[in-house]
């Protein structure tokens, strides 16, 4: 039985529908992350989920029950939110106590969940506080306590790591996949943060235009990209995407690729099945790692615009068919701005796109 | 350059100063001559200062001037004024908060132009008023009394003080909303347990207001009041017209200073959060 299950939803508000029809399953115990550009409707369907939000057609199954019309108390979920909406005037224990409160948990079983949380999150000496006067990190620990006290069956994240600096964000991060991988709860989690949905799910969900543009684990979205958007979106920097002709050479079908000197045929792999292809204008995709530096009788000549070192890696920042390129290579053989160096393209994990409707083709 | 500097500085600090005692002189005036005899007045100078302090007047003003043919001072003028202010301030505010909750953080189809509507009623004049509400106040059975001047207050109240909450409301984030409803609480529990404790300036700020213009009113409190339901300001009136056989400037001068007091003390005790919610008000919404 899945844990949730969310069919044909879609919404609309006024003329413009935000959601077009969104089928999603995932089964206990996972992490699923909505991941998309702002405006892509991701938030929305957190909040129908949530049922803070009714959808104007299709049906959210959370365990084995349709919960439509079922109010966001009693779904059995918990929500942490980007602004973590802590309650300004009450101090920490009675932020994560209200709801239990609510609940008419008794007093003492409160103090203990309150307790169990506290020290689950290294918050214990925090209690007595107001919001007011925690630091970011804080209060994000305590907008997860309040989450936690409840034990529910789903937990909802509205990009809850947007408002921490970069270096607490990746802390952060960790904690929640460990906290995930202890507790073991199912996870819907929004963001518009590529690492991010790499790094914690379980299953992704690339969104746009009120579309899931591709439903996957992240290797798989990561190397079979659905269409040349999920292909930009995922992957930091961005995959490149050269304009290419398909061509034919001795009986090789590939693709001719130009630097800064001679232009160079490269066979694409057989499986590709481009044949019937031959002469079509396509897109190239390729990551920044699938270049290699090389000496100059296997690679590709190419000028350096520009390098930028990040410690592991240097990026080299050129051009091939006339569009701008990264290519992702160790610093000790990295050319200096303004050189040209020679790169060989590693083809077997090259993706194809038709350029007019950016779907993939092969 | 510092010389000019210094030469601007003076000439706005001195017109600064000039405008402060221009304003501050009527009640140095009021405070000084309610303090002296009639003889003293008579001869003395406006601006003299009391020569023997005397709080004869205040007495008289409180409990034995003359308003009309009644004789018993402004004590019950001031203790109507109480009966009325109190329970007008109390709940114009209280639904005034619930209005402006509704109308920012439960919004329904239409809401917007509800509270369009309500916003138009801070522009309407009082005067155009009076008619319809001695017909509303006849047909409750409430005309002449208290409880109906009660009334006629909270419901001109009523459109200001749904400004001052809504505006305020909507700088209060969403999220804090939702995080309560799926923590299970509903509108009320909602309502009093998160957004009541967050309202202090505006509560501060809708509380002088209201205060200041209910106590104040004169319009109202002479039309729609009964023999025994004055309130202070048509007392003063009563009591400053009523000529004996002298005018009795240092009684009518404690009079009119009792009649204000209440609202200077009001905005001397809570005066830094007016200023302070106003603004924050402001910014936010």
């Amino acid at each position: 039985m899945g844990a949730l299950s969310i069919r044909n939803i879609t919404k609309t508000f006024g003329e413009t529908q935000i959601l077009k029809g969104i089928n999603i399953d995932i089964d206990a115990g996972q992490f699923l992350i909505l991941v998309g550009p702002s405006g892509c409707g991701k938030s929305t369907l957190m909040n129908i989920i949530a049922g803070l939000e009714g959808p104007s057609s299709g049906e959210v199954h959370i365990g084995d029950r349709l919960v439509n019309h079922v109010a966001p108390k009693d779904r059995d979920i918990a929500m942490v939110f980007q602004s973590y909406a802590l309650y300004p005037t009450m101090n920490v224990r009675q932020n994560i106590a209200f709801g239990l409160e609510t609940r008419k948990v008794p007093k003492a079983e409160q103090d203990e969940t309150i307790a169990r949380v506290a020290k689950m999150l290294q918050i214990d000496h925090l209690l007595k506080r107001k919001p007011g006067e925690l630091s970011g990190g804080q209060r994000q620990r305590v907008a997860m306590g309040r989450a936690l006290a409840r034990n529910p069956k789903l937990f909802l994240f509205d990009e809850p790591l947007s408002n921490l600096d970069a270096k607490l964000r990746v802390e952060m991060r960790a904690e929640i996949k460990q906290l995930h991988q202890r507790l073991k709860t199912t996870v819907v989690y929004v963001t518009h943060d590529q690492i991010e949905a790499m790094t914690l799910g379980d299953r992704i969900a690339v969104m746009k235009d009120g579309v899931i543009q591709q439903f996957g684990s992240p290797q798989e979205i990561y190397d079979s990209p659905a269409n040349q958007f999920v292909a930009g979106f995922i992957g930091s920097p961005s995959m490149n995407f050269i304009p290419v002709h398909v061509a034919e050479r001795e009986g090789e079908i590939g693709v001719v690729l130009q630097g800064d000197g001679d232009a160079r045929f490269w066979p694409l792999p057989d499986k590709l099945q481009l044949r019937e292809r031959l002469g079509q204008a396509l897109t190239l995709g390729l990551r920044p790692e699938q270049f290699d530096l090389v000496s100059a009788a296997d690679g590709l000549s190419c000028k350096v615009c520009i390098t930028e070192p990040t410690g592991p890696d240097t990026m080299l920042f050129s051009q091939i068919n006339g569009k701008d390129i990264i290519a992702r290579v160790h610093p000790r053989h990295a050319p200096q701005a303004g050189e040209s160096c020679h790169l060989q393209p590693d083809l077997r994990k090259a993706v194809l796109f038709d350029p007019a409707t950016e779907a993939r083709v092969a | 350059m510092i010389e000019q500097n210094r030469f601007w500085r003076i000439v706005v600090y001195g017109s600064l100063l000039i405008a402060a005692v221009y304003y501050l002189l009527p009640l140095y005036v009021m405070f000084t001559t309610s303090l002296k005899g009639m003889e003293e007045i008579r001869n003395g100078n406006l601006l003299s200062l009391p020569l023997d302090i005397s709080l004869a007047a205040w007495q008289k003003a409180w409990s034995s001037a003359c308003t009309g043919v009644d004789c018993s001072g402004l004590q019950p003028y001031f203790w109507n004024s109480v009966l009325m202010v109190v329970p007008a301030v109390a709940i114009s505010t209280a639904l005034g908060a619930i209005n402006g909750y509704v109308l920012s953080k439960w919004q329904f189809r239409g809401s917007e132009i509800v509270f369009g509507m309500i916003l138009f009623g801070v522009f309407i004049p009082f005067q155009v008023l009076l008619l319809p509400m001695a017909q509303t106040l006849g047909l409750f059975g409430m005309a002449s009394s208290i409880p109906g001047l009660v009334f006629v207050h909270v419901v001109c109240g009523l459109a200001s003080t749904t400004l001052f909450f809504r505006n305020y409301y909507v700088g209060i984030p969403d999220e804090l909303i939702k995080a309560a409803r799926l923590d299970g609480a509903g509108f009320w529990r909602i309502f009093l347990r998160i957004i009541l404790p967050m309202s202090t300036p505006i509560l501060t700020v809708t509380v002088i207001w209201q205060f200041t213009q209910i106590w104040n009113d004169f319009l109202f409190g002479v039309v729609f009041s009964g023999l025994d339901s004055r309130p202070i300001t048509v007392g003063l009136n009563n009591l400053a017209n009523t000529t004996t056989s002298v005018k009795e400037y240092n009684v009518d001068m404690a009079a009119a200073l009792i009649a204000a007091l209440p609202t200077i003390i009001v905005y001397v005790l809570a005066g830094k959060y007016f200023v302070r919610g106003l603004t924050a008000g402001a910014v936010k919404g």
